[in-house]
């Protein structure tokens, strides 16, 4: 953590800066955060819901932020909780299975006004969403963000280990499903 | 791993590395302005709701006590006819006694303060004069005979 992120988190914590110091913390976060959140979720209106959830509890609890990870690793944290839990709420309230989660997701993104990928775009991102959020959420990172293993393993909780087997799965599973496609 | 890292990218060489994802005109820009009248209105209704939670345990002790008036209220007066009438007869005599005292206080007004003195003068007068065994010896005496005075004994 360097000194100006240390400074920002000070200023968050203390009653007179902390208006500005979380308009900064916005701007710095906000089009990656984004990003992250609208490739789990797809659909635009549901990350723009979702990037101020992850806000507001950023302002809500910032006070018991224990410092012992950085800034982007909590936030990053926070946002991709939030759309997992949101894809649930999805599964319960639409009575959703995890094998037509995909489908769901699929309509989702066909139904979206701010998609405009090109036949091969869509089919790759067809072919993602059939995959486990997990390994989405990990393939995500690693393709399209290109997040070092050791990065992702302090958001995700999880090991580098599982984070590698879980993104070669992954690579495999839209392999097949390409293939299978363009037969 | 390395390598089959190499070879996902070799694979997906053929599409564009970035996502086709795009977002409304200003999105990025106007977000901060919305997220601060969100946060404005979430804290405005956590103020509310906890205004009410403070106030929730009143609500409920006044809910409570007048819905043990309301059971109590309705048998009595609906069970208990006899009971209410004769609240109304006494309530009645104390009106009578109301108006008696409005005729007492009308009389007085009647005579002049002159008279009243003089009346209350005769009143001291007669509260001074005791009756003796003498005086009532006497007027015995002087009213009944011997045979009266023995038959009444």
């Amino acid at each position: 953590m360097d000194l100006k992120e240390k400074e920002l988190i000070a200023d968050l914590k203390s009653d007179r800066n902390r208006e500005k110091a979380f308009q900064q913390l916005v701007k710095t976060y906000q089009e990656r955060l984004y990003w992250h959140i609208r490739k789990i979720v797809m659909n635009h209106d549901d990350a723009d819901d979702i990037l101020q959830n992850v806000y507001i509890k950023v302002w809500n609890n910032v006070d018991g932020f224990r410092e012992d990870s950085s800034l982007f690793t909590w936030l990053f944290r926070i946002a991709t909780n939030e759309s997992l839990s949101h894809l649930q709420k999805q599964r319960r309230h639409s009575v959703v299975s995890m094998n037509e989660m995909g489908e769901f997701l699929a309509e989702s993104l066909e139904s979206d006004a701010y998609f405009d990928g090109n036949d091969m775009e869509r089919k790759l991102q067809m072919a993602i969403i059939q995959l486990p959020d997990k390994q989405r959420i990990v393939f995500n990172m690693k393709y399209f963000d290109e997040m070092k293993y050791e990065e992702m393993s302090q958001i995700l909780k999880t090991s580098v280990g599982a984070l590698k087997a879980s993104f070669h799965f992954a690579v495999k599973k839209i392999e097949e499903f390409i293939k299978e496609d363009l037969k | 791993m390395k390598d089959k890292d190499k070879n996902s990218e070799n694979l997906f060489g053929e599409f564009k590395k970035g996502h086709p994802f795009r977002v409304p005109e200003g999105y990025f820009e106007t977000f901060a302005d919305r997220l601060k009248v969100r946060i404005m209105e979430e804290e405005y209704s956590t103020r509310r709701r906890s205004l009410f939670t403070y106030l929730k345990p009143a609500f409920a002790v006044a809910a409570t006590l007048a819905m043990i008036m309301l059971l109590v209220n309705i048998p009595y007066t609906k069970f208990a006819p006899l009971e209410k009438e004769y609240i109304t007869q006494q309530r009645d005599n104390n009106d009578a006694t109301d108006s008696t005292g409005t005729i007492q206080s009308n009389l007085i007004s009647y005579f002049s303060d002159d008279q009243l003195i003089s009346a209350m003068a005769d009143m001291d007068d007669l509260e001074s004069k005791t009756i003796s065994t003498e005086n009532l010896a006497d007027y015995i005496a002087a009213n009944y005979n011997d045979y009266e005075i023995i038959a009444n004994n």
